[in-house]
């Protein structure tokens, strides 16, 4: 059920990532008009950019995942029975969810860093912390959804997220 | 332990786990991981640790990639390589092959507004595949061409794998396009003489007749619309209207106009573009954080800057020195991604091309040997055991086996070979443009 779950919000966070990119690509096209047809810049639109691609790629993470689209080698192993196969994806499943853990944790510490020393980027002033969060919560999602992986078979889930 | 041993043993770990089937990106961040935290303990690390999603991920640079990878899934959902591979197919018809050879030419094309080789090789296939069956076409031949034409997105600006290279040895991207740019056109029609040369040496793989689609004015319109954005896309950044990332936009916004007015895409495509964009740029962007774990761990053996003057010091000639890499990324692209084994690799090899005299200003040394770079990607792609695209053409034709489409992918293989040398001892013919271009 909780495994169903994640599938959904993984698939969710891809839509959502998917907006966000659409509307950077609005965004740069109405600044690019106004800047070379109406001499009017659109201040620190690289800016936004920058930390709108930084949130919509960690939101993308989830799902990459979910789908297990990270490569693999299965070269080495191509002659091993398919349960060996199963339990070392298993295994690399819980690594993955380790060092998904460990970077929504530090994400999630240098937000809190953020907020206390009001880092902001240099044009706009947009806050740091913001940046930090929108990575350490779909950092934490793939972690779970990692970790299930390696609990679970999330395999029939797949057809579900299709 | 002594910093080569550790650099050693911080390879052999990266290797264990991807010989134990760990997702590529996971094996480097651990490997890594183990060399940093055994060289500077915990804390470093984990201070390390804080930046590295932000530096990686929000970085204006770096967006070109996710916003490159939407827009050739906007073309690949839009409608577009239908008529594409019809007018291309329109324009080779008279010739033997020629249905094959108008394949190779619609992924010419499509690579223009593409910057993935699988991305390519899908599209593609799913409209030429069936042709090239129905019209008689053996499964070898029409997947091998299908594979191979696929590289061309990459090979024919945009390009990720060139992007990566860029940012990697801080090169300029528009300069890096229009380096690419004559090389994808002689790789393109380099394909389709292998395609010539191949149908008329092995009797039975493509058929004698072929009944022939006139080239109608209907039929140009098919590559209107590509013509179009990568108009607007290139002649915009070599113009200085735009950096190459605004350009991504505006491509990806043009795509998807579009498509929008072939009324191809429904909102659940829509909805598959930002999956698909979502597997790729995931898959890539953890490439990038675990290379980044792994170089970090690398570079502070010292042992990458230790080799370079090493081999600096041992005087080869220039040349035997990119030969010995291209070799060496032919041999790893066997058992590796190419981009993975792109962003472990350029941080060591890129300082020693860069000591090397070539006879060049140091600039056309880094973007010639970019373009070198990229010639063995696209001949990773294709090569066995592991050919990215074989694999992706081979799904989707369901009845051919993978040795056959393995052997089809040999002619283009040769005429890779013969590029890659031409580019290798005549500089010139991808720096030329870059003089009027930029």
């Amino acid at each position: 059920m909780f495994s169903n779950f994640l599938a959904h919000i993984a698939r969710l966070c891809s839509i959502l990532g998917g907006l966000l990119m659409t509307g950077l690509m609005l965004m740069t096209c109405y600044s690019l008009i106004s800047r070379n047809f109406f001499d009017t810049a659109l201040i620190g639109d690289f800016e936004l950019t920058g930390v709108g691609a930084g949130a919509a790629i960690a939101l993308f993470m989830p799902l990459c995942q979910l789908k297990k689209e990270n490569i693999i080698v299965d070269f080495f192993t191509s002659k091993c029975s398919s349960r060996v196969n199963e339990g070392l994806d298993r295994m690399g499943a819980l690594l993955m969810a380790v060092i998904f853990a460990l970077l929504s944790w530090r994400c999630g510490l240098a937000a809190i860093n953020a907020k206390e020393t009001l880092g902001a980027s240099m044009l706009l002033g947009f806050p740091d912390w913001i940046v930090f969060t929108s990575m350490c919560i779909p950092f934490g999602i793939t972690a779970l959804i990692a970790l299930m992986q390696a609990l679970s078979s999330m395999d029939h889930l797949d057809e579900a997220a299709a | 332990m002594s910093p080569l041993q550790l650099a050693l043993m911080i390879f052999g770990i990266m290797l264990l786990l991807m010989v134990v089937r760990m997702p590529i990106a996971g094996a480097m961040f651990l490997a890594g991981t183990t060399g940093f935290i055994l060289q500077t303990g915990a804390q470093p690390f984990l201070n390390f640790l804080n930046n590295l999603a932000f530096a990686r991920l929000a970085n204006y640079d770096l967006s070109v990639i996710p916003m490159f990878i939407l827009m050739g899934h906007f073309a690949t959902q839009g409608g577009i390589s239908k008529a594409l591979f019809q007018f291309a197919a329109a324009v080779m018809g008279r010739f033997k092959g020629g249905l094959a050879m108008g394949a190779v030419l619609a992924c010419g094309a499509f690579g223009a507004i593409c910057g993935s080789s699988v991305a390519t090789a899908a599209t593609i296939t799913g409209v030429a595949l069936p042709e090239m069956k129905r019209h008689g076409y053996s499964g070898r031949l029409a997947t091998g061409t299908l594979a191979a034409g696929g590289t061309l997105g990459i090979l024919i600006p945009p390009s990720v794998p060139l992007v990566i290279y860029a940012i990697l040895a801080e090169q300029n991207i528009a300069k890096l396009f229009a380096a690419a740019m004559m090389p994808g056109l002689i790789a393109m029609m380099g394909y389709m003489i292998a395609i010539a040369i191949y149908v008329r040496l092995v009797p039975g793989q493509a058929p004698d007749q072929e009944e022939r689609e006139p080239l109608t004015l209907e039929s140009l319109s098919g590559i209107l619309p590509i013509a179009c954005i990568f108009f607007i896309v290139f002649g915009g950044i070599y113009a200085g209207f735009f950096t190459p990332t605004e350009g991504a936009a505006v491509g990806a916004a043009s795509t998807f106009l579009a498509a929008l007015l072939k009324r191809e895409l429904s909102w659940k495509k829509f909805l598959h573009c930002f999956h698909a964009t979502a597997l790729s740029s995931g898959m890539i962007f953890m490439i990038f954080m675990g290379a980044d774990v792994m170089n970090a761990a690398l570079a502070r053996t010292q042992v990458p800057a230790q080799l370079a003057e090493m081999v600096v010091a041992m005087n080869f000639a220039p040349l035997l020195v990119v030969a010995g890499i291209l070799l060496l990324y032919v041999v790893l692209g066997a058992v590796m991604d190419e981009l993975s084994m792109l962003l472990l690799t350029i941080p060591i090899f890129f300082p020693i091309i860069m000591k090397l005299d070539f006879g060049m200003t140091p600039e056309y040394t880094a973007i010639w040997f970019g373009i070198m770079v990229l010639m063995t990607v696209g001949f990773g792609m294709l090569a066995p055991p592991v050919g990215l695209n074989v694999y992706v053409v081979n799904g989707m034709a369901k009845d051919v086996p993978l040795s056959e489409s393995y052997k089809g992918v040999m002619p283009f293989l040769i005429s890779d070979t013969i590029r890659t040398l031409l580019l290798l001892f005549f500089p010139g013919i991808s720096l030329f443009l870059i003089k009027y271009l930029t």
